[in-house]
């Protein structure tokens, strides 16, 4: 999610669409849309890269248009419950919800950046305890127990977990079981 | 670095109890002993009945070769963990205790258990002191903020529990700040 150079995070956060509204025509570049046109028209849609979002956007030559994984849709979803939402199947492959948002985030304009952090934000806020919780109750299994939490939802939850959650994850329950492990050899008289 | 991942996070808790050890701790030794120089200082002489300050680990060693008698710190008692526990359920935020009470508490009671007074409730008030503890630092997850954290006496051990994951979730909150117009206005 940092904007290092060499952070695979942030060139697999890339790697995905967006959806922009042309706000110019520009001849002869038909073919970038794949399709069989010779010009881009203006009012038409493509799809296009991260990378060349940037230079569109900010040229003023299309609008970008708000992924489905930000759109209302999920919002309304994040807003009434952000446990219950499948970040990582929002963003296809790698699964990087937040270092998407992160880099749709730095491509808005002012007030959309505040409102688009502040979603982000509790987002994450509202999941990290949960996903604290869960690899703390991983971590008191121990290696062989291997059914989780009961029911679907906490399965479900953590199927949606997105990359970086799942590396709190992880890191929460290494700590967990380094403390367990502390505690519990303490039971045997030391000789 | 060459150290596993799991070490660079943070210090293990073995590592904390070492450090833990350097503490001083009272005991009646039962052999006599001059005083003798140490890489961390002069301890001893030891003149039994006389009670003397040995470090922690020292103390262990006589103790399992059965040389002394470990006195409990004062905090290490069931009446004093037992008004603690009390507060810390009682009030919103942590209780003073030693910082720490965790390595050393766990390392007397596994070799000087002869020497407290009811090792095993000790145990459980200990026990119980810790999950009351670990619910309120899980309750401030809920309000973790990107720039600040404010979690005040909270114990060496405690701290490095939380340390790798909540320094990970504040890096990601500060990640998800918004950086206002730098010299791009968009859109």
């Amino acid at each position: 999610m940092e904007e290092d150079y060499f952070s695979i995070d942030a060139i697999l956060a890339e790697n995905q669409k967006i959806a922009c509204r042309f706000t110019i025509d520009i001849p002869d570049m038909g073919h970038l849309g794949g399709g069989g046109e010779r010009d881009i028209t203006r009012a038409s849609t493509l799809q296009l890269p991260v990378w060349l979002v940037y230079t569109i956007v900010l040229s003023n030559w299309a609008d970008m248009i708000m992924p489905p994984a930000f759109g209302s849709k999920v919002r309304n979803a994040l807003k009434a419950e952000p446990c219950s939402v499948r970040l990582a199947s929002l963003v296809g492959a790698g699964g990087l919800w937040y270092g998407f948002g992160k880099t749709i985030l730095e491509m808005l304009a002012d007030e959309g950046k505040q409102e688009m952090s502040n979603l982000l934000t509790n987002t994450f806020r509202k999941r990290l305890v949960e996903v604290i919780d869960q690899a703390q109750h991983f971590a008191a299994l121990g290696p062989a127990g291997g059914v989780g939490p009961t029911g679907d939802s906490a399965q479900s939850f953590r199927e949606g977990l997105d990359a970086t959650e799942r590396e709190l994850f992880a890191l929460a329950q290494e700590g967990s079981k380094r403390m367990k492990r502390w505690y519990e050899e303490s039971d045997k008289p030391r000789r | 670095m060459s150290l596993p991942p799991s070490l660079r996070q943070s210090v293990t808790p073995p590592e904390l109890e070492l450090i833990a050890c350097q503490q001083l701790v009272e005991i009646v030794p039962l052999i006599s002993m001059e005083k003798t120089a140490f890489i961390s200082g002069a301890y001893g002489p030891l003149r039994p009945p006389h009670r003397a300050k040995i470090p922690i680990w020292m103390a262990v060693n006589l103790k399992q070769k059965k040389k002394c008698h470990i006195i409990a710190p004062v905090w290490l008692t069931v009446e004093y963990l037992q008004q603690k526990l009390t507060q810390e359920t009682t009030q919103a935020h942590f209780t003073q205790l030693p910082f720490r009470f965790a390595e050393i508490s766990r390392v007397l009671l596994d070799v000087a258990s002869d020497d407290l007074q009811n090792p095993d409730k000790l145990r459980t008030l200990l026990k119980d002191l810790r999950e009351a503890r670990q619910a309120k630092a899980r309750a401030g997850l809920e309000n973790l903020e990107h720039s600040t954290l404010g979690l005040s006496n909270l114990s060496a051990m405690e701290i490095n529990e939380i340390r790798p994951f909540f320094i990970q979730a504040m890096a990601v909150l500060g990640q998800l700040q918004p950086v206002f117009n730098k010299d791009r206005n968009t859109v």
